[in-house]
């Protein structure tokens, strides 16, 4: 009688740990909608674009699988081919899917990515032989501002690019905090020059398998590179530049910069979804973007 | 008490059946278990080995398997329940586990542990019923020109593992026997005793194999006995089902999904090949002799060895 009654006491107190933690039967409640991409060559060829209500229980991959036909590897973790387009080897390069969420590379598996609804989840077949690693992309605008995660963080010296900045990100919703707030998403405006100092920024100096930004200065122009890293094209010295990368795998630091002002400007003025979807990165030049890498191979 | 498991000589066909044809038909329904997924199928094989078990009158060793291979399976849909968390179809949310994150248990993964628990059920009777029906001697003959210290490992395994078993049994008897007011007897004191009397077992064994010349080579098997006039059966059912299997994996027989949702195909090809291979369990099915027919007929040179008690007393009483 008293091992039952132990048993009993054992069970409850167990189903009361459960609940406690968050467990329940079924996938759970809606935790709102999420923009589920998919592309390929960089964002240029669009195979998919649907909103979708998530559950508690949805990860990246149950969302992923839910609207395509995906084959799996490595128990389940690893995407192998979406809608029959695997990874492989084209002319010696390297293609493979990747993903974003919130324009920000996942540090973990798609399996283990667990949605909280609202996110913009990004998935792009890509050559990657420069480089697997791109850190952030400026194509899910506007996020990664907008989940109200992190403060965001405006660093500028030009005056009427700053203001263009500002109002593209209160007219997302975004407040910009003042001061330098830490662990804050940063925005750096500014020309080239004024921006190079900054570490983060440095790295597009660096090159791709270094920033993720398939782009360069030199001098007073911007280049553009081409999916194998190479350059393919200097644009005009009044071409902009809207990138994002990351430093040491930390928060994304967007960099709206180019050779002059005006540059700056321009790229200022291009940080809508027009401009931005779906790209890695953008060079703007009179008011058109120029998605980057450029096609050159 | 004998082990389940243990060989048992009747007068049946399996047993009466050369090792090689019993070896070929039994492990035709393993191979089916480990080339297909769907479940169908495997219910098939399931269904093949334990009709092939009872129809060769190991009723037990099917019993005793079949209630492991349960156990077995359980084990695995748990395990794989909990530990693969891939599926559309949620059935509870467990949260954060330490070492294995966050668990959902989804629908999938419960049937893909039940496909592989299933196989694994599969296997387990079918060993059971080569166990208990294939004489561990007969195969050491037919293995020793090819890998003597194989085969007779193997043999050795074979035959001590329901000696280990009977022992465990004889032991548990024991312990039960020396009343209620007696401590009880935990696991680890009789493993090691059973430890102890195994590795006594294995030294004697090892001085009557020395003794008997075992360590020199292979003498050529003189006295080879005939085939069994079953052998082509199994042969010809164990080919039969291994190409059936083969041809039917070749046109998708096998149309079983488990991720990201679960899709089981029944197509003509599944169903067909399921039939089959159930069917193949009839193999060991024992034609009644002919009235006729007298009884020095019945199955040539093995008559002598296997006969039943109650064959001897129908011959004694026509005499």
């Amino acid at each position: 009688m008293t091992g039952r009654r132990g048993t009993a006491v054992a069970t409850a107190l167990l189903l009361a740990a459960l609940a406690a933690a968050g467990c329940g039967l079924g996938p759970g409640a809606d935790v709102g909608d999420v923009r589920l991409t998919v592309t390929r060559e960089f964002g240029a060829v669009p195979v998919l674009d649907r909103s979708l209500a998530a559950k508690e229980s949805d990860t990246v991959m149950r969302l992923l699988e839910g609207e395509a036909d995906v084959e799996t590897r490595y128990g389940g973790g690893y995407v192998h081919s979406i809608d029959g387009v695997a990874e492989e080897q084209r002319d010696g390069d390297p293609y493979d899917w990747f993903f974003y969420v919130d324009g920000v590379e996942s540090p973990i598996g798609a399996a283990e990515y667990e949605l909280d609804g609202g996110e913009r989840v990004w998935w792009d077949y890509r050559d990657w032989s420069t480089t697997n690693h791109v850190p952030a992309v400026v194509g899910s605008w506007p996020a990664p501002f907008a989940d109200e995660q992190h403060p965001v963080a405006v660093e500028c010296d030009l005056k009427p690019a700053c203001g263009a900045v500002r109002q593209a990100l209160e007219g997302e919703g975004v407040d910009v905090a003042s001061g330098e707030p830490e662990k804050a998403i940063r925005v750096l405006v500014g020309t080239w020059d004024q921006l190079r100092g900054d570490p983060a920024a440095r790295l597009i100096e660096e090159g791709p398998a270094e920033s993720g930004v398939y782009a360069d200065f030199d001098g007073s122009e911007l280049v553009g590179l081409d999916e194998g890293g190479a350059p393919a094209r200097s644009f005009a010295p009044d071409t902009g530049l809207v990138a994002a990368t990351s430093r040491y795998g930390g928060l994304p630091v967007w960099v709206v910069t180019g050779a002059t002002p005006a540059a700056v400007r321009g790229a200022a003025e291009a940080l809508d979804t027009e401009h931005l979807r779906d790209h890695y990165a953008v060079a703007v030049e009179n008011g058109k973007s120029t998605p980057l890498p450029l096609e050159g191979r | 008490m004998k082990s389940p498991f243990a060989y048992q000589p009747r007068p049946r066909p399996l047993q009466l059946a050369s090792p090689g044809a019993a070896v070929a038909y039994l492990g035709a329904i393993v191979a089916v278990a480990f080339l297909y997924s769907s479940p169908v199928v495997l219910f098939a094989a399931g269904a093949a080995a334990v009709l092939a078990g009872r129809l060769a009158g190991a009723d037990r060793a099917v019993r005793v398997a079949l209630r492991m291979g349960v156990a077995l399976a359980l084990l695995i849909v748990v395990v794989n329940a909990l530990v693969v968390s891939r599926g559309e179809t949620v059935l509870a949310r467990l949260g954060e586990w330490p070492l294995l994150g966050q668990v959902d248990v989804t629908f999938e993964a419960i049937v893909a542990g039940l496909s592989g628990g299933l196989r694994a059920a599969v296997t387990l009777v079918a060993a059971a019923v080569y166990s208990s029906c294939v004489d561990p001697d007969r195969v050491l003959r037919v293995l020793r020109p090819l890998a003597g210290r194989s085969a007779l490992t193997a043999t050795l395994v074979s035959r001590m593992v329901p000696v280990a078993a009977a022992d465990a049994s004889r032991l548990r008897d024991a312990s039960r026997l020396r009343g209620p007011g007696a401590a009880p007897v935990g696991k680890a004191p009789l493993a090691r005793r059973l430890l102890a009397g195994s590795l006594d077992r294995a030294v004697d064994v090892a001085a009557t194999l020395e003794l008997r010349g075992y360590s020199l080579d292979a003498p050529r098997a003189r006295n080879r006995r005939a085939r069994s006039r079953y052998d082509r059966r199994f042969y010809a059912v164990a080919a039969l089902v291994l190409v059936a299997a083969i041809a039917g994996k070749a046109l998708g027989a096998d149309d079983f999904q488990t991720y990201p949702s679960v899709e089981i195909g029944l197509g003509p090809a599944t169903l067909a090949l399921a039939a089959l291979v159930a069917l193949s369990g009839l193999a060991p099915l024992r034609r009644r002799p002919r009235r006729s027919q007298p009884a020095s007929h019945v199955d040539g040179p093995q008559r002598g060895l296997y006969r039943s008690k109650s064959s001897r007393r129908q011959e004694v009483a026509r005499v």
